[in-house]
């Protein structure tokens, strides 16, 4: 009876992890598109993505770090609502980048709000990569 | 049949501070920029609806549910006699009408309470799709609303969207309410625009709606 506990339990916790999505996964799918998007991709650079974070682009007066602030590892604070905003680096936030849908949607509101435009798959791969190579 | 009073002062002046406040909200949904703007319009939303739901019940004659919330039954009568156009005129709103401003009023409430619970972070993200949803789903009824009242004004030969600004519509004269209750529509008008300058500083420049609803008045 003990065993057939210990399996279910284990079973589950496979399917757990089968499900639960790591922000690798996230990263490879847009390496996939920004392979799709330009032949000549070269992978991602977590410099390139720290300055992306870090600029304002498109002649906008948001940056990434305008709410998220220039250190991703502490919490950010929204500049509008006051309201503090969890940080964005996984390795002291490891609910960050775990959900696509999640991911794509908050992407596609927020570089509206700092870019004008969507970002491309390479831009959010570079940040994804920025943020994962942030240590606490 | 004679032009009467039906739809008293407060329930004009709830009408056209939702939508302004629901097509605000909807207006300052996609950008972070206006969260504030779209939060205040939020709260609007839910404190009006509170505010609907007690003169349902203790409002002027065509105000209260009590006048056009109907059985199952009558509303599909309705429906039948509305497609052969053999639809009863109704002094409020008709039967089919009645549905969809419970619905409205519901799905109003429930648009508000998920996105507070957003905005206050509570259950961890996972209000973000139902506010969305319950939100697209109270458009989809405004367009019904609307849809519905254009094709009763062209079937009775009344432009009801009129009678929503002068509270005037056809009926007998003994059917007409008896008081405009005009202080309460002033006094919620007052509260209204009280939390929008209280609560967001740039509502300054709303003044002039101020002016525009004096003058109409």
């Amino acid at each position: 009876m003990k065993q057939l506990a210990i399996g279910f339990l284990s079973l589950i916790a496979i399917a757990q992890s089968l499900r639960a999505e790591q922000p690798q996964d996230i990263i490879l799918s847009h390496a996939l598109q920004a392979k799709q998007d330009n032949a000549d991709f070269l992978g991602f650079d977590s410099h390139r993505g720290e300055q992306f974070f870090k600029s304002q682009h498109n002649g906008g007066d948001w940056s990434c770090a305008s709410c998220h602030t220039d250190n991703p590892t502490v919490a950010g604070l929204h500049t509008v609502t006051k309201k503090e905003i969890e940080p964005m680096a996984p390795s002291v936030n490891p609910a960050r980048f775990t959900n696509t849908s999640k991911v794509e949607k908050w992407f596609k509101r927020n570089c509206k709000d700092v870019l004008s435009r969507e970002c491309t798959a390479q831009e959010k791969g570079d940040v994804i990569t920025y943020l994962m190579s942030l240590n606490r | 049949m004679s032009s009467i009073k039906v739809w008293d002062l407060p329930t004009r002046f709830f009408h056209w501070l939702l939508v302004l406040s629901f097509v605000g909200a909807f207006l300052t949904a996609e950008s972070e920029r206006n969260r504030d703007l779209h939060v205040l319009l939020g709260y609007t939303v839910l404190g009006l609806i509170v505010f609907r739901l007690l003169w349902g019940f203790i409002g002027s004659r065509y105000a209260r549910f009590s006048n056009f919330v109907c059985t199952p039954k009558v509303v599909v009568l309705y429906l039948c006699q509305l497609i052969k156009n053999q639809a009863p005129h109704s002094v409020g709103h008709n039967p089919a009408g009645g549905v969809v401003i419970v619905l409205l009023l519901l799905f109003g409430i429930a648009s508000s309470l998920s996105g507070w619970a957003v905005y206050e972070d509570i259950g961890a993200d996972s209000f973000t799709e139902w506010h969305e949803l319950i939100s697209n789903a109270m458009l989809a009824l405004v367009c019904i609303h609307v849809a519905g009242v254009v094709v009763s004004s062209y079937l009775q030969g009344e432009n009801l969207i009129a009678a929503m600004i002068t509270g005037k519509k056809l009926g007998d004269v003994n059917q007409a309410i008896t008081s405009n209750v005009a202080s309460l529509a002033w006094l919620v008008l007052v509260m209204v625009i009280g939390l929008w300058l209280w609560a967001w500083p740039a509502a300054k420049d709303l003044n002039w709606l101020l002016h525009m609803i004096v003058w109409w008045q």
